[in-house]
């Protein structure tokens, strides 16, 4: 089976190179769109794939490897040819992906957004102090100040938006410093350990179980070593590896060991053959970084919301210059108007509020074992529609364990929940004492020494993973099992391998009374039921008749149906007069006997669904979210899964089952019947686009099996060409690319790699699928709050502008300046903004369908016009009031202000006349003025307060929602008195004492 | 064959007419076309080849999905040649049928029903909002005394400003051009009009001096104003010398304080004027005559009650008449007012109390 798999896999691999060939042959354009979406990147592919297939050193003999990287397999490099070559070939270490400079970042910052439109503001201010200068070198300096406050807005929310990405990609920076790597490597003929970093080609490195391969290496010399490919191929099964060369294609064969995968046991010696990025995995990590990173949908609501904007004030800027000028309004005062109507409309702070959000979102997700890489990411999860997820590891616990036992002619259910706590399935049979003792002794797995305060399923075993499981049971049902295989000691044994299919061990027993050796044996059940000529049942042997072994059978179906994997264990009594205690074992010549053997009983082990998950998928689905299992498994393990964490629900089936369920062919059953989908990547490959599309469309419930990571891409695109945003889960390398492409790449922060999280947008600190479901909830919130946040800030817009157009258009004295309007935009109004992002759902969210990319927009057309043209005008007419108000009371009625502004700004003019016949200087009037600004501004402050709390909720009411409970402002009012009482003494007794000593101390 | 096709494209593209559409709304709102829009434009052209074989095989299509698409084969197969101006037709097209849509009758994307709806929403929404501004407004005049502003403190202390008037402070004038300095006498002569001698006897009472002019009594009444008469200027009233001094080089300038409702100079210590060269040789200026003599503001035009009821108040001046100043040289004049409850010397108004200006005459 394995081989297979690294077939698909390697055909993939070279998945362009194929196509090309089929186009050659036949024309049919069966892989046209697959083409098509491969186009881009076509040649990137090609010719890191050609570098691949370059790779001929597993083929040569270890004389021509010597010779052909000058090196000695004994003695290995001397460090001046490994220090040369590490100056010539660079460290060995995956390199980061590309990073724009540093410098380049910060300037996109500067430009980006609003940035562009307040830049011109600002060269508009010092424009036009440029024309006054020039006409009257004793102007004011005002519109220099406007200009440099201007610019150190767009300056600072630059470097605040900056930092902000700055920060987040730090985080990666000390993820990479986290693996330290170490090498064993010969060396002027000695062993050394060095930093894996300064490997380079030609070096004899040493690999022992637990190690991971340092670089891409030719075996030289192997016992026993087993490698674990799974971030490579994301195949988890262990590989064994070899010196011979057994494979044309390097990916294959035996005798190559590749870059950051794990030597899981076993030694073996290896020459370097590739370092760094010239590594399979640095290549695949390479063309990662080729892949485009996406726009995140939020980037894209943010860029439409600055358009809208932006185009609103560009063009009523444009506008009201137009109709200044025509209004024979000088260029100097248009250009003064323009600025006004552009600061007015810019919502410099709102960018920065966005970031302040995202990023208190970030953080509340970190809490939740939700790393974000990439703010933006925060919000995509909110808004995504398909989930593809991983089997291994993130919807399972990623470690094998027992599922079922069968003995007695009974099937029984072990317990697979984290901590296997309750094991309830009937222990008081004598098969049980019987089986359990072969589970212990038919096992070569241990338990690293050391962890006896750890949590048995917690602790670190050696040994493959169905051993480690067996071991894990045993160890929870019968106690110390160290201890129990002490006392039966072990005089022989032959090792699993895959010729036998089995493993047998020889003990003598802890039963003092008993002298004969107990031979155990577990295995591929159909091979240890060949071995059997009896069973046992209820504890007591019977003769193995075609009953029973129908019975094994059926239940060897069933489990294995339920895409577990079976071990059948039999064992056997020696008789003591022919093996007595001195007897040898000799595990070559096999003097004992393996057959007519005892059968005892089936035992299934599965990696078992996080406890979490159903509970997430069920999530998922009610809040409108497509899961998408993809996964390297077989696809009926996957299939199991897939139902038993609910992906496929309990009462949908697939074409196939239908087509069992009715007895009839496949090709019969109406498609349209079947909700779900197994699919595997054989069938994936011959698939063309339009039928992935139709796959995608028709089926809801869709597990992908026996795919390799690069098929993981094409059901990326072919998700994303259903407009949906799609979050993918992976940790392999190879993973990597699907990662970028999709519109969040989630990888797993135990198993992941580097190259995947440095591809993805977030990091599952846990690895469980349950994560994703709670980043989603706070995705979605964030969007509604944003949207909060956005018609909050916008409302109080119309009433900055409106003063600018009357203005204009009516000649009153300027309602508010532009440095008002600034404090408002980055004083007042910043932290309020930023509050409503803690706001509460007003519904359950995840029962809502995720918002469709095109059609539910963070800023539409509802949220403008009614922020603009509803709030909005009622709070510049409210400020307006406030306005005339003032100037009133003051003694200019609003009658005499219509038409007043050119007298009012002259400053030669010292006796304007108000409503009362009084005379104004104009220092007089500009304090009015200033005192208009500032009613204007309270105007929109006390208005903003009552916008703020609409803005709580969109549909519920305050009263729902709640308040802070206003009683609680009362409570300090008592004291609030007392001070003022306190101080109106204290000046009493000042003003009755002068001089005092209460006078000298209490006056200041 | 063809039904296959379709079918087999038809999940591929549920969005494609609509999501068009939605596009075309949005590039109307804001018409700065957003980059990913364009993107999309170019992958849609990039689908459009394959459907034009399939647009080819039929043309008579009723659905209108197909219609459009139909349209947009067609018209990429005319412009073919001018693929850019054909864009630019599919975009106008698109626009049109937003702008109006015959089929379903919409316009904007809204039937007649949804717009009248709106209509009438904006209409009384708007009409509402006029009506409790008209409120806040009307009660706001309620509370402002059409006679006495309801404060004064901005305007208090009183400000000072000269005549001639012409939109500067700086006084150029060459005494041999009368060019330079007419306007100057045009606008005096215009200013002391209301000052005429006969009007003033006619309209204004002769009040004694030297005490306030208060005439108590119901706020809506009208009050008297005191007579300033043009001949109490005696030799800056233009009435002998039309020139106001000005073709001898020895100007005059009038000066008169900002009028503020309620405002009372001490009792028994009017306003006084005097100036004195602000910057620079004292002796610049050698000698000033006030008119009147005493350089002061009567207190009989005080108090003011306001240009409702005190129709006919007419400011009191003092001129200064400078017949002896250094010539061909700019002289800065700083001229105050002084008395108690006077301030002059506020920094940042140069017109509080005080009036600073340029005398430059050339001979």
């Amino acid at each position: 089976m394995t081989k297979k798999t690294l077939e698909i896999y390697s055909v993939e691999l070279s998945g362009t190179k194929d196509i090309q060939q089929t186009d050659k042959g036949n024309g049919k354009e069966k892989y046209r769109g697959l083409k098509n979406c491969f186009e881009p990147r076509k040649n990137h592919y090609k010719e890191e794939l050609r570098k691949e297939v370059d790779l001929d050193d597993h083929k040569l003999s270890i004389k021509e490897l010597e010779k052909k990287y000058d090196t000695n397999i004994i003695t290995g490099l001397s460090s001046t040819q490994a220090a040369e070559l590490l100056a010539r070939n660079g460290p060995n270490a995956l390199t980061p992906p590309k990073e724009t400079p540093e410098i380049i970042k910060f300037l996109k910052q500067m430009v980006g957004g609003f940035s562009i439109l307040l830049w011109i503001g600002a060269i508009l201010c010092w424009i036009a102090y440029g024309i006054q200068y020039s006409m009257n070198t004793s102007s004011s300096l005002d519109n220099v100040y406007l200009g440099c406050v201007l610019a150190l807005v767009v300056i600072l929310t630059g470097i605040f938006a900056y930092y902000q990405e700055a920060k987040s990609t730090n985080i990666m920076a000390t993820f990479n410093k986290m693996i330290p790597q170490q090498a064993l490597v010969i060396r002027d003929s000695e062993k050394m350990t060095i930093p894996a970093e300064e490997l380079v080609v030609g070096d004899i490195v040493e690999i022992r179980g637990g190690d991971r391969i340092p670089a891409d290496i030719r075996l030289l010399s192997v016992q026993g070593c087993k490698v674990d490919n799974s971030s490579l191929t994301g195949e988890s099964e262990p590989q064994p590896r070899s010196s011979e060369f057994t494979h044309d294609s390097p990916l294959e064969t035996k005798n190559i060991g590749f870059y950051s995968t794990t030597c899981l046991e076993g030694t073996a010696t290896g020459m370097v053959i590739n370092t760094g990025d010239r590594t399979i995995i640095g290549q695949i990590a390479s063309l990662a970084s080729g892949v485009g990173n996406e726009k995140t949908p939020i980037a894209i609501e943010i860029q439409h919301f600055v358009h809208i904007v932006a185009g609103v004030a560009v063009s009523i800027g444009i506008l009201f210059f137009i109709i200044a000028v025509s209004l024979k309004y000088q260029v100097l005062d248009s250009i003064i108007f323009l600025i006004g109507i552009i600061v007015a409309n810019v919502p410099e702070g709102l960018l920065a509020t966005v970031t302040v959000t995202l990023s208190l979102t970030a953080k509340r997700m970190a809490k939740k074992n939700c790393l974000v890489k990439n703010l933006e990411a925060v919000e995509t999860l909110g808004s995504t529609s398909i989930i593809c997820s991983d089997k291994t590891g993130t919807l399972t616990q990623n470690r094998m364990t027992v599922a079922h036992l069968w003995f007695d002619n009974q099937i029984f259910i072990a317990d697979t929940s984290e901590d296997h706590s309750n094991q309830v399935f009937d222990q008081s049979s004598g098969t049980w004492a019987s089986l359990s003792k072969i589970i212990t002794l038919c096992n070569r797995a241990e338990f690293s020494p050391g962890q006896e305060s750890v949590p048995i399923m917690k602790r670190v075993v050696v040994g493959d993973a169905s051993e480690t499981a067996l071991l894990k049971f045993s160890e929870v049902i019968l106690g110390d099992v160290m201890e129990i295989r002490k006392r039966n000691h072990k005089v022989a044994e032959i090792p699993f391998n895959s010729t036998n299919k089995f493993q047998l061990s020889i003990h003598k027993t802890d039963d003092p009374n008993d002298q004969r050796f107990l031979l155990v044996m577990k295995g591929a059940p159909e091979r240890i039921l060949e071995k059997c000529s009896t069973i046992m049942v209820n504890g007591q042997k019977q003769p193995l008749d075609k009953n029973t072994a129908e019975a094994f059978h059926t239940a060897y179906m069933e489990l294995g149906g339920l895409g577990e994997r079976v071990l059948g264990f039999c064992h056997l009594y020696l008789p003591a007069d022919e093996f007595p205690e001195t007897y040898t074992f000799d595990v070559d010549t096999m003097n004992f006997p393996t057959s007519n053997l005892c059968f005892v009983g089936l035992l299934s082990m599965i990696d078992p669904p996080r406890s979490t998950v159903p509970d997430a998928v069920t999530k998922c689905r009610s809040a409108g979210i497509k899961v998408i299992m993809v996964t390297g498994d077989h696809p009926i393990t996957a299939k199991a899964i897939a139902k038993s964490v609910g992906i496929i629900s309990a009462n949908s089936e697939t074409v196939e089952d239908i087509a069992k369920r009715l007895h009839i062919a496949v090709e019969q059953v109406n498609k349209r019947d079947a909700k779900a989908a197994v699919v595997t990547g054989m069938e994936l490959k011959d698939m063309s686009p339009e039928q992935l599309d139709e796959l995608l469309t028709n089926y809801s419930e869709i597990v992908f099996a026996r795919t390799s990571p690069q098929q993981k891409l094409i059901i990326v695109e072919g998700c994303q060409r259903q407009n949906a945003v799609v979050a993918v889960t992976g940790d392999g390398v190879n993973d990597s690319p699907a990662l970028k492409k999709a519109d969040i790449g989630i990888a797993m922060g135990i198993a992941g790699s580097d190259a995947a999280k440095n591809a993805a947008d977030m990091i599952l600190l846990d690895d469980n699928f349950a994560s994703i479901v709670t980043g989603v909830e706070e995705g979605r919130l964030i969007f509604d709050n944003l949207k909060k946040t956005i018609a909050y800030t916008l409302t109080k817009n119309i009433a900055e502008l409106c003063p600018f157009l009357i203005y204009i258009i009516v000649g009153l004295p300027l309602p508010i300046g532009t440095i008002t309007i600034l404090f408002i935009d980055l004083g007042t109004d910043i932290i309020p903004s930023i509050a409503l992002a803690y706001e509460k759902a007003e519904s359950d969210i995840m029962n809502r369908k995720p918002r469709h990319k095109k059609k539910d927009r963070l800023v539409n057309q509802q949220l403008a016009i009614y922020s603009y043209l509803h709030i909005g005008l009622m709070q510049a007419v409210g400020a307006f009031v406030a306005y005339f108000t003032v100037y009133a009371q003051e003694g200019f009625k609003p009658s005499i202000l219509i038409n007043i502004r050119v007298e009012w700004e002259d400053s030669n003019v010292n006796d304007l006349e108000d409503s009362y016949g009084q005379q104004w200087t104009w220092y007089q009037r500009k304090y009015l003025e200033w005192m208009g600004y500032t009613a204007f501004f309270v105007g929109i402050m006390v208005q903003q307060i009552a916008d703020l709390i609409i803005r709580k909720t969109r549909r519920n009411s305050i009263f729902q929602q709640g308040l802070f409970r206003p009683q609680y402002w009362f409570v300090a009012v008592p004291f609030a008195i007392l001070i003022w009482v306190y101080d109106e003494v204290r000046k009493l007794f000042i003003r009755l004492y002068p001089g005092s000593w209460w006078d000298k101390n209490m006056y200041y | 064959m063809r039904r296959q096709l379709r079918s087999r494209r038809a999940p591929a593209s549920p969005y494609g007419y609509r999501s068009r559409l939605d596009d075309q709304d949005e590039v109307n709102q804001n018409y700065l076309a957003d980059e990913e829009e364009e993107a999309e434009e170019e992958a849609r052209v990039t689908v459009v080849p394959d459907l034009e074989e399939e647009e080819e095989e039929e043309e008579e299509e009723e659905e209108e999905e197909e219609e459009e698409e139909e349209e947009e084969a067609k018209a990429e197969e005319k412009g073919q040649g001018q693929p850019a101006g054909n864009a630019w037709w599919q975009r106008w097209q698109i626009v049109n049928e937003y702008l109006w849509d015959p089929e379903k009758r919409m316009s904007l994307a809204r039937t007649g029903q949804s717009w009248s709806l709106i209509l009438v929403i904006y209409f009384f929404f708007y009409a509402s909002l006029a009506a409790v501004v008209t409120l806040c407004m009307y009660t706001l005049f309620l509370t402002i005394s059409p006679y006495m502003p309801t404060f004064t403190e901005r305007v208090k202390p009183p400000g000072v400003m000269i005549r001639p008037f012409a939109h500067s402070l700086n006084f150029n004038f060459n005494v041999s051009e009368p060019d330079t300095w007419q306007h100057y006498v045009i606008s005096l002569n215009g200013f002391l009009q209301g000052y005429n001698d006969s009007l003033q006897e006619e309209m204004n009472v002769d009040c004694p001096p030297g005490q306030y002019f208060i005439q108590d009594g119901d706020e809506e009444e009208d009050k008297k104003a005191c007579q300033f008469k043009r001949s109490f200027l005696k030799n800056c009233s233009g009435l002998e010398d039309p020139t106001f001094g000005y073709s001898t080089g020895q100007p005059c300038i009038l000066l008169k304080m900002n009028r503020i409702v309620g405002f009372r100079p001490e009792l028994g210590d009017p306003v006084k004027v005097s100036c004195k060269v602000q910057r620079g040789d004292e002796n610049d200026i050698r000698s000033i005559n006030y008119y009147p003599e005493s350089a002061s503001f009567d207190l009989r035009y005080y108090p003011y009650y306001g240009k409702l009821t005190h129709v006919n108040y007419t400011s009191p001046l003092v001129a200064m008449h400078f017949t002896d100043v250094v010539k061909n040289q700019a002289v800065p004049v700083q001229c105050q007012l002084k008395g108690k409850g006077i301030i002059n010397d506020v920094i940042n108004d140069r017109f509080v109390g005080r009036v600073i200006f340029t005398l430059n005459i050339e001979t």
